[in-house]
């Protein structure tokens, strides 16, 4: 061994690789940040609630009031804190989606709203609510069938000569997002007016709706679905590098992508189905993510997911106080923050 | 734009008019309506032109009316000037509460050459609108939560027309100063509002939906003491003739002691 | 056609070897009945024009184009029946490269040569050994001062010689290389393929390249495999290979084939006949 071998033992470059380490601190400290993030946001909403008391019934996980009336308490854990927990299920879940897509597609505007997974989500999902209306739970089961129909159409469109080269898959993405936005536009020419109203709100992101029952479905999916990511995260760092370069270095392309495609899809789906399309989080999250972290998935993949659930956590309480006691769609809020936030990316890259 | 003498060809592009129209007699001479417009039920005969957020241009140039009414609620500033350009002739009315509609149905009537018509209609809505208001006088008002539609959750905001109705109806909208007509609500707030009746519209355009109460006020003092009354919902979002006729309701469900004869 | 196995060192074993092969690729017949073996440390160029389906067959040799017809054996087993990370421990591949559009460094871009002996496929950390084994290549290929550089950042030929890096680092005995040499400069050219040189002569590792470089062939490799219309022509040393009747047969261009000065190998040049106007 010669002494440009020790060098190469201290380099820099060894020190700053992605190591179980680091990832393990970033992710406690995004943990953390998220935790916090949960008891400070449930202390505000457009109703005022006793600060100490309310973390005191918190810090209690519900099993005393201190001294909060009843109306506080249920606001606060039956409005509030569920409220909060599915809005970090579906950032989270949109934005794990957004970054194993980019990842899978080599393409860093890949997002669940542009390749047309989230409009076909929102098309099961009406499908849904118009002729099974009863029915919880054919809402994500819907929606998730029309996430992977989409993504099937978009796939389809795509494959050209060379295989479904990036370029192509985003083309066909825009393609299928925007007729299903035609034939959602349509479908709501068809109600009448009153339930356009909180049609179109739904459409562009709605937190409000209290699902006792799906809101454990959609943290659990969120979970499952990040680390079943996760898992792949390996394979997908060769992937972002070139189909052909992953697969001769023994990555099983084919089962990766259908890994990649039907969990995405699952996890579009759910979020779609319990709030409807929030934009922009699949896109910048995960961008954040690999800007301070690295682009290596295993650390940016869930960076991602506690990071989106923290950027939907905030931009919700945004959406259900600036206007107070009205509420703004939470997909307005993560538009007007992301869309800045995106350009300013753009430049910087 | 001057009205001609006599209308004989007039096109209603929303659902109150049509109802003011044919409650002034002029029923005869409507040549069009959009698809809403369902009530009284000779309405449907007359030629649809679309739906009051998109009607038909053509088609209603096709009908050659004399005059167009329209209500800018349905947002059809656009359209209005497109209308004035064919030289026909547009009235628009927009009342915001009861004391509008009143003058709405006069208007119509002038228009039409129907005002006498008018003025007896007129009249007998005031009366019931008066008798109301004095059989309510003395009661205590009651918090009441409009619901237009649980999930998500929307209400009646200050700019509403049924925010007028309630106060008439011996009772006052948690939600009347509210900025806008149909604000989307906060859960919380109107948990915390602990409303003391709960008016769910339904049964009329909305059909079955909107007929149950939003999770929020589940544990409401509304919800808990069984005061949640379902009204039809054209009786009190539409402003015309039976506006009057949705008062009657809302103020009997809420004050049923005082229409007791 | 059917050809015999050009010379081969006495008790080498056989690493790789194809029977008969016909690859389809894009609706036509690509390849058509070669066979070809490749044996530890030796190098075999694979040479002939466009589109005689030279990369066609490579890509058949290294599992992503399934044949029509004929087998592939690896170290005596079929390759269909082989899972794709075995495939991947035993043959590596140095093509062009994709345009790379997220950051990333040499050093992880290198370890990623390391994938295929992770024991947990899909996840899993770089261990110690592979940390040893990528410095160790990155020495070998001369790119240890720049393991810390973004991959967008290196030359052409840099990225070419990372590109081998991760490559070797994959320890595959097996290498096969899809035109290594079309983007570098003279002085790069010689020290990639001296690389592979060295690795079968070191390791005993068996190495094909396709060239388009008939005189690089001629230099470095022990057999040559010449083929057109997706048929092999002739195969042998490049002696007996590099003929002018052969090549001019091949190529449909008049050559002159003179002893190198310095290796004494073939050493082919094209004659241009200036074209005359009538």
């Amino acid at each position: 061994m010669s002494s440009t071998a020790s060098n190469i033992v201290t380099s820099p470059a060894r020190q700053n690789r992605v190591t179980l380490r680091k990832t393990v601190v970033s992710c406690l400290a995004l943990t953390i940040a998220l935790l916090l993030s949960i008891v400070l946001m449930s202390l505000i909403g457009s109703e005022q609630l006793p600060a100490r008391a309310s973390l005191c019934a918190l810090a209690s996980f519900g099993t005393s009031s201190c001294g909060l009336t009843r109306d506080q308490f249920d606001i606060l854990f039956q409005i509030r804190l569920p409220r909060i927990l599915l809005a970090a299920a579906v950032g989270g879940s949109l934005a794990t989606a957004g970054a194993a897509y980019q990842a899978l597609l080599r393409n860093p505007l890949a997002e669940p709203y542009l390749l047309g997974i989230s409009n076909g989500a929102a098309v099961g999902t009406m499908i849904a609510l118009i002729f099974f209306g009863a029915s919880e739970w054919t809402r994500p089961f819907l929606a998730f069938t029309g996430a992977l129909l989409a993504t099937l159409a978009v796939y389809r469109l795509a494959r050209g000569r060379a295989g479904a080269t990036p370029e192509r898959l985003v083309l066909a993405g825009v393609i299928v997002t925007t007729f299903l936005s035609s034939v959602i536009v349509f479908v709501t020419t068809l109600m009448d007016a009153t339930r356009i109203r909180s049609f179109t709100f739904w459409l562009l992101g709605d937190l409000s709706g209290t699902s006792r029952t799906l809101l454990p479905v959609a943290i659990t999916i969120t979970i499952v679905g990040a680390l079943a990511l996760t898992l792949n995260a390996r394979s997908l760092n060769l992937l972002m590098l070139g189909e052909r370069d992953a697969f001769d270095l023994g990555v099983e392309v084919g089962r990766v992508r259908v890994v990649v495609f039907v969990v995405a899809s699952l996890l579009v789906g759910s979020s779609v189905a319990a709030s409807g399309s929030v934009g922009y989080v699949g896109l910048v999250v995960p961008h954040l993510a690999r800007l301070s972290l690295g682009s290596d998935n295993r650390i940016s993949i869930p960076a991602a997911a506690l990071g989106g659930a923290l950027f939907v956590i905030v931009a919700d309480t945004v959406a259900r106080t600036i206007i107070a006691p009205r509420e703004l769609p939470v997909g307005a809020i993560t538009a007007l923050i992301g869309a800045p936030l995106f350009i300013y990316l753009l430049k910087r890259a | 734009m001057s009205l001609p003498a006599h209308v004989d060809r007039v096109i209603s592009l929303a659902p109150n008019l049509t109802e003011i129209v044919f409650a002034v007699g002029g029923g005869n001479r409507l040549v069009g309506r959009t698809s809403y417009c369902d009530y009284p039920p000779e309405a449907k005969a007359v030629a649809e032109i679309g739906d009051t957020l998109h009607p038909s241009l053509e088609r209603i140039i096709a009908l050659r009316p004399q005059v167009v009414l329209i209500s800018t609620a349905s947002q059809l500033e656009i359209f209005t000037q497109q209308l004035q350009n064919q030289n026909i002739a547009v009235f628009v009315t927009d009342p915001h509460d009861l004391t509008g509609v009143f003058r709405s149905i006069g208007q119509v009537g002038e228009i039409l050459g129907q005002q006498q018509q008018a003025t007896l209609v007129v009249q007998k809505l005031r009366d019931r609108t008066n008798a109301v208001e004095q059989a309510v006088k003395q009661k205590p008002l009651v918090r009441v939560f409009y619901q237009l539609s649980a999930e998500p959750l929307y209400t009646a905001g200050h700019d509403a027309f049924v925010t007028d109705l309630i106060r008439r109806a011996g009772a006052i909208s948690v939600t009347a100063a509210v900025p806008g007509a149909w604000p989307k609500y906060s859960n919380e707030s109107a948990l915390a509002a602990k409303p003391e009746a709960i008016i769910l519209p339904t049964g009329g355009s909305m059909g079955a939906g909107n007929s149950n109460v939003t999770e929020a006020l589940r544990q409401s003092p509304a919800a808990l003491a069984g005061r949640v009354y379902k009204i039809n919902d054209d009786h009190l979002v539409r402003p015309g003739p039976r506006a009057v006729d949705g008062l009657e309701e809302m103020a009997k469900a809420l004050h049923p002691d005082a229409f007791d004869k | 056609m059917i050809f015999s196995v050009a010379r081969r060192k006495p008790g080498k074993p056989l690493m790789l070897e194809a029977r008969d092969l016909s690859v389809s690729y894009d609706h036509r017949i690509a390849v058509a009945n070669v066979s070809l073996t490749l044996n530890a440390a030796e190098i075999t160029a694979i040479i002939g024009p466009n589109g005689a389906g030279k990369s066609t067959l490579l890509r058949a040799l290294n599992g992503q184009i399934k044949p029509a017809s004929g087998v592939i054996l690896l170290d005596g087993q079929p390759l269909e029946r082989l899972n794709r990370r075995s495939i991947s421990r035993r043959v590596a591949v140095v093509a062009q490269e994709a345009e790379l559009r997220f950051p990333v460094t040499v050093l992880e871009f290198v370890l990623g040569g390391r994938f295929a002996w992770a024991t947990n496929a899909g996840w899993g950390w770089e261990t110690e050994r592979d940390l040893r084994v990528a410095e160790a290549v990155l020495q070998e290929t001369e790119l240890t001062e720049l393991s810390g550089r973004l991959m967008n950042e290196l030359s052409g030929g840099e990225r070419q010689r990372a590109l081998m890096a991760r490559a070797l680092a994959t320890e595959a005995p097996i290498l096969l290389l899809d035109e290594p040499t079309a983007n570098l400069d003279l002085s790069h050219q010689a020290t990639l393929l001296s690389l592979v040189r060295n690795r079968c002569d070191r390791d005993q590792s068996a190495a094909l390249v396709v060239t388009h470089d008939i005189n690089l062939a001629s230099q470095f490799a022990d057999n040559i495999l010449l083929m057109k219309d997706g048929r092999t022509f002739t195969s042998g040393t490049p002696e007996e290979v590099l003929k002018p009747q052969i090549l001019e047969e091949v190529f449909e261009v008049k050559v002159l084939v003179d002893a190198h000065p310095v290796t004494g190998g073939p050493r082919v040049t094209p004659v241009h006949e200036p074209h005359r106007h009538s």
